[in-house]
């Protein structure tokens, strides 16, 4: 036994000792963050976190809760990591956030783009705040959950990160009729669509003839809209930021997440 | 009229049943019987009944679920049934008999944890000699219950209990008279090794490490002191073939699990098949599919032993599809390495050289910004079983289409931590997906497949009556023509499926069973 714990004294130095806590919550932002966050925290299925601004807290004892706990009705789940990984990965994003630093506003007037979101008739797809469709994600919180820039991406080229609950699928019935819906829930023998209607679809796959997945997403690209009407849309979409629900209303605050 | 109804009573309790060593070594001789975790020694999972065939299967229904109410993990357990009478374990240190015919308890045991410890997690099932059925314990202990009761009759810890390092969770191997168990810890920092008790006391006969010491075969693979910590864990239940008196073991991978730069070196015997004297513990012969591995493509597969003819001559085989989207084929009486093929997407290795050896592609290994590579960490397949039916000459098996983005930083060893080199994830807007694949185990080829949703973690079984039953991610338990594929029967389940079907009789009448979520399920044909 002594000799056991001898073995480890002397396997120690092997590995490395105390690391700088920044270039170790690099690593970890880089393996555990950046999926969501970016490399560099400009935000892409999450929100961006280098501008500082961050909407559950941007004290450490806030940033760490949000980490160990998640935020329900998010994607933001759960990370269980160590204390000292922890301490380590709050200082980290504390030092390139800035935090504290109030981030500035997006160029545009949010007044007109509203005008803008009514005009091309997003509420066909999105809701927000409880009007419009179901069809497409829920907007109601977009601009806490995405940066600017990934929902600018978003109406130019909707196909570049489509969110896995909206998947576009279309089944091709034996007649040759199509229908096109986003996928609700799929396994190896059914699949179950919402139309645009917002209704169900159900399909037993061996009573059609084809499941086809849509690679491209089923929101068009709004790609030739004016510049101005863009950026004020951009700036009405950022003020959009619905409070979350907590506990059993969480679920009402999904959409994007 | 007294002394009647004394007899009757007397015919009615009938006793235990005796699982002898010569029972299970003629396990496929009692089809009615499922004795072993994979079946019989051979793994081969293949029934003679054809009771329930391809032309009534369509009428497969439920006969009785169990509800162990259990929820403590993934219900990974394969049940044993022994003339009637079926044994399983649950989660939280939980086993059972129940009536293989009604679903009704006989007796139940719930191990006695001391207080503190961890009692959740998954347990794949018992193994049974004599009059006694053994099971271990997620806390690494042994235990052998009494059949007819359910108490226990010895309790050995087969290693002192440490939060966060070993523990055990496969089903244990009778051989002869001992019972095989080994350990998991893969993840944690461990010294794998594998272990033989005497079945009537629970004494250790002996213990096999899978990670050697430096001096010892095979230390030289270890850079440093990296063997005190290398895992090689023996997490699931090996073959064994009487006539050549050896055990087939897989053995899992090594530790940091996706950082390897400290444990430089081959790394043995991690991610190898050994081949074990079962009487001392003595290695006769390993193949290592994955040398320095840092994917976590443990070889636990199944090591399945076919007599099978070899480019034209007989020769006593162990196949294995692993977990790195290999399959290979082995001569189990020498471990020389006779063929490989990836039978599922990979982007690792060029080719396997003569000996077996991967030459492997470049930059495939873990980096700090994440490295695609295929297959993903739970590998192409898994823990499921395969099976092989002599009729169709087809090996059929799970196999899981998904690729991962594995990341590696140094890590830092600290005791009762998870000591794994970083983090792996799937890959965004890449779906994963799966299926059921008949492949000739001779060359490779595959005979057709059945394309999955999702990916995988159920196994097959294969019977006489033309059938191979499967599972899926969806929860659905299929039936499937094992000549041409076509799906005859399904059943959704209502849970993801992590086990493997087995098949028994009771009375003449064939019965399929599978657990999902917490439940065991029986499936019979109406009864006329």
């Amino acid at each position: 036994m002594k000799a056991f714990l001898i073995g480890f004294l002397v396997l120690c130095p092997l590995f490395p000792q105390e690391t700088d806590p920044i270039e170790s919550g690099k690593a970890l932002y880089r393996s555990n963050c950046a999926f969501c966050h970016g490399l560099t925290g400009g935000g892409g299925r999450g929100p961006a976190l280098a501008q500082g601004n961050f909407v559950h807290g941007s004290s450490a004892a806030e940033i760490r809760r949000v980490i160990r706990e998640g935020v329900a009705g998010t994607n933001m789940p759960a990370f269980h990591m160590e204390a000292d990984e922890l301490d380590h990965l709050v200082a980290f994003i504390q030092a390139f956030s800035g935090a504290g630093v109030k981030r500035p506003p997006v160029a545009g007037d949010a007044k007109r783009g509203h005008d803008v979101y009514t005009r091309s008739g997003c509420g066909g797809c999105h809701q927000v705040a409880g009007q419009g469709s179901i069809y497409g994600p829920d907007l109601s919180r977009i601009g806490a959950a995405r940066s600017s820039d990934y929902i600018r991406d978003s109406i130019v080229n909707p196909s570049a990160d489509i969110p896995e609950d909206y998947q576009g699928v279309t089944v091709v019935m034996r007649d040759g009729k199509r229908l096109t819906g986003i996928r609700v829930n799929e396994d190896t023998f059914s699949v179950q669509l919402r139309d645009p209607s917002g209704k169900f679809r159900m399909f037993q796959k061996n009573e059609v003839r084809e499941v086809l997945h849509e690679k491209k997403s089923l929101m068009p690209p709004y790609a030739s809209m004016a510049k101005e009407d863009l950026q004020n849309l951009l700036a009405y979409l950022d003020s959009l930021r619905g409070g979350l629900k907590t506990g059993a209303d969480a679920r009402q605050a999904e959409g994007i997440r | 009229m007294r002394r009647v109804a004394l007899l009757l009573l007397a015919a009615a309790s009938t006793l235990p049943a005796q699982v002898t060593y010569e029972r299970l070594i003629n396990a496929l001789r009692e089809p009615q019987n499922w004795l072993t975790y994979w079946g019989d020694y051979t793994a081969v999972r293949h029934r003679d009944i054809n009771q329930i065939n391809t032309a009534n299967v369509k009428d497969l229904r439920v006969e009785w679920m169990f509800q162990t109410g259990m929820p403590g993990g993934a219900f990974e357990t394969v049940p044993l049934v022994v003339d009637g009478i079926m044994y399983f374990t649950g989660g939280e240190g939980t086993a059972y008999a129940v009536d293989a015919r009604s679903g009704r308890q006989l007796w139940r045991y719930k191990h006695a944890f001391p207080q503190g410890r961890s009692t959740s997690g998954v347990n794949r099932g018992v193994a049974i000699l004599g009059n006694l059925v053994y099971m271990v314990t997620i806390d690494s202990h042994l235990v052998a219950l009494d059949i007819a009761t359910g108490r226990p009759v010895w309790d050995t810890e087969m290693v002192p209990y440490k939060a966060g390092t070993y523990y055990a969770t496969l089903a244990p191997l009778v051989v002869k008279d001992k019972v095989i168990a080994g350990i998991g810890g893969g993840e944690q920092g461990v010294r794998g090794f594998l272990d033989a008790y005497d079945a009537k006391t629970g004494k250790r006969v002996w213990r096999f490490w899978t990670v050697p010491a430096p001096g010892e075969k095979g230390g030289e693979t270890w850079a440093g002191d990296s063997w005190k910590i290398g895992g090689g864990p023996t997490w699931m239940t090996g073959t064994y073939d009487p006539k050549l008196n050896t055990m087939y073991w897989g053995v899992g991978n090594p530790g940091a699990d996706l950082y390897g730069e400290n444990r430089r070196g081959d790394n043995l015997y991690t991610c190898s098949l050994v081949a074990l004297d079962p009487d001392t513990g003595t290695l006769k012969w390993h193949f290592q599919f994955t040398p320095h591995d840092t994917h976590d493509w443990d070889a636990q597969e199944a090591p399945m032993l076919l007599d099978l003819n070899w480019q034209g001559r007989p020769r006593k085989l162990v196949v294995q599809a692993n977990r790195n989207a290999f399959y290979y084929v082995l001569d189990r009486e020498t471990g020389e390495f006779l063929m490989g093929k990836p039978f599922a997407r990979q982007t690792w290795a060029k080719e396997l050289d003569a000996k077996g050896r991967p030459i492997l592609m470049p930059n495939t290994e873990p980096t700090p910004e994440g490295n695609r590579q295929c297959p993903g960490l739970a590998g192409a397949t898994n823990w499921m079983a395969p099976s092989y039916n002599p009729q169709t000459g087809l090996f059929y098996f799970a196999v899981r289409e998904q690729c991962d983005i594995y990341y590696s930083e140094p890590p830092k060893y600290v005791e009762g931590k998870a000591y794994w080199g970083s983090v792996f994830r799937g890959v965004t807007d890449e779906k994963e997906s799966g299926m059921l694949k008949a492949m000739d185990p001779l060359t490779g080829e595959t005979k057709w497949d059945f394309r999955y949703y999702r990916a995988p973690w159920a196994g097959t079984l294969s019977t006489s009556g033309g059938l191979i039953f499967a599972g899926d991610e969806d929860g659905y338990l299929m039936a499937f023509d094992a000549k041409s594929g076509k799906n005859l029967w399904k059943m959704n389940t209502g849970n993801r499926l992590v086990s493997s079907p087995i098949t028994y009789l009771v009375n003449g009448r064939q019965y399929v069973a599978m657990p999902s979520g917490s439940v065991m399920i029986a499936f019979a044909l109406p009864e006329k």
